[in-house]
């Protein structure tokens, strides 16, 4: 299928790209970009919650959630812009390996849904007049939003424990 | 007893075997470790970007410390209850790396950051409460905070490329 092979060259590219290269061959540099990934994710995460909590009613009842969204939003688009560039050069390092893996694929569809849910419903929704909505949908938003996030967040961890692999790639391999 | 016999004894007790040895316990126990930072870390660098008076500057400082405190502590409590069992895994082999100590004394010095701020700026809250522009103490605070957590944080990660090889 084309989408395979596709998918098949663009791993092979990162794999052999020079930062992945450079990143594999160094004993300090891979700890270094996971530190990022890992700071990265406290930010990203904590700015996820406070509005999912501020939605559930959970949190900072006096502020209209639209205010808060859009106070915190610099710091969640920094970063998530940190944590999709340290998660590529983490990926990088071993992308022939990850294309097989579960764990990584279910990762980046959770990732996929979970970044076009937030900038399309989850918005929407926080940006609304908060009086036209019922108290049920704002929870219900809320809670999709934690679990697509969640999703990632656990796909991530995960990822580290898969050994078997999915499509054959065992060709590919140097 | 002597530190190292109490850690042998830890390491001995039934507790400490389940850990270590169960294919499921360790990788679940880190996982939350992990993923709390994203609550504890997540607010813990909110509210030092309003001491700093970068982010939410237009609302009330005792507003802020009070909404986010509370899910503060409890991400706290939870990332010590965590680590303490993930600690119990293999105490002497976590115990022998420079790193793991270096974390826990790194961790001392963010409680007693706060203890100080509560104990003088944090005091005073009253007279900077909606000032956009916040005292050169709570900047401070909030600096030394941040540069802990990045430190612990990273050191934290560095534990697993430090241990001993089994
Ligand atoms: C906002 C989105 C993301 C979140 C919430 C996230 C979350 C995580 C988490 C929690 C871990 C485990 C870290 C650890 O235990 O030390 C992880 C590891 C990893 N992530 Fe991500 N990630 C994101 C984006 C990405 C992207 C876009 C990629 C690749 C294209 C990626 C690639 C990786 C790799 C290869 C690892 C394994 C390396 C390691 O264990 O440190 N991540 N991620
Ligand atoms: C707020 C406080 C804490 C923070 C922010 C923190 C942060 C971290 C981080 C980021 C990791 C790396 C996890 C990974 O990527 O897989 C880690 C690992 C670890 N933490 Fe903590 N930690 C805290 C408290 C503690 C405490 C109190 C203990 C023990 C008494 C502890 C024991 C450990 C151990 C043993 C590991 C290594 C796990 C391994 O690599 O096998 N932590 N911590």
């Amino acid at each position: 299928m084309w989408l395979r092979s596709l998918l098949i060259a663009f791993c092979e590219w990162c794999n052999n790209s020079f930062w992945g290269h450079g990143i594999r061959n160094s004993t300090w540099l891979f700890p270094f970009v996971e530190i990022f990934h890992l700071l990265a994710l406290g930010v990203l995460g904590g700015t996820i919650l406070i509005v999912n909590l501020r939605l559930m009613g959970l949190r900072f009842k006096n502020e209209p959630v639209s205010e808060l969204a859009r106070d915190v939003r610099p710091w969640m688009l920094g970063s998530l812009a940190v944590m999709l560039l340290s998660g590529f050069l983490l990926f990088s390092t071993e992308a022939v390996k990850m294309y097989g893996n579960w764990a990584f694929r279910g990762k980046m569809l959770f990732l996929l849904a979970a970044v076009i849910y937030t900038f399309t419903v989850h918005r929407k929704v926080v940006m609304a007049d908060q009086s036209r909505l019922a108290p049920a949908v704002r929870v219900v938003v809320a809670i999709i939003s934690l679990l697509l996030w969640t999703g990632v967040g656990l796909g991530g961890r995960a990822l580290g424990y898969v050994t078997t692999s999915v499509g054959s790639v065992s060709s590919l391999l140097p | 007893m002597s530190l190292a016999s109490f850690l042998q004894w830890l390491y001995n007790t039934p507790f400490s075997i389940t850990m270590r040895e169960s294919l499921w316990a360790e990788p679940i126990v880190e996982t939350i470790h992990v993923l709390t930072l994203t609550l504890f870390l997540g607010f813990a660098v909110l509210l030092d970007m309003r001491l700093l008076g970068v982010a939410m500057k237009r609302r009330r400082m005792s507003e802020v410390l009070g909404q986010l405190n509370p899910w503060l502590f409890g991400g706290f409590a939870v990332m010590i209850v965590t680590g303490v069992l993930l600690f119990c895994a293999d105490p002497i082999a976590f115990y022998s790396t420079t790193v793991f100590k270096v974390k826990m004394i790194m961790l001392v010095l963010a409680g007693l950051n706060v203890l100080i701020f509560n104990a003088t700026v944090g005091r005073k809250i009253a007279e900077w409460d909606l000032s956009p522009t916040t005292p050169g103490g709570a900047k401070l605070a909030a600096v030394v905070s941040l540069v802990l957590w990045v430190f612990i944080i990273s050191a934290g990660r560095w534990i697993a490329y430090a241990l001993p090889p089994p």
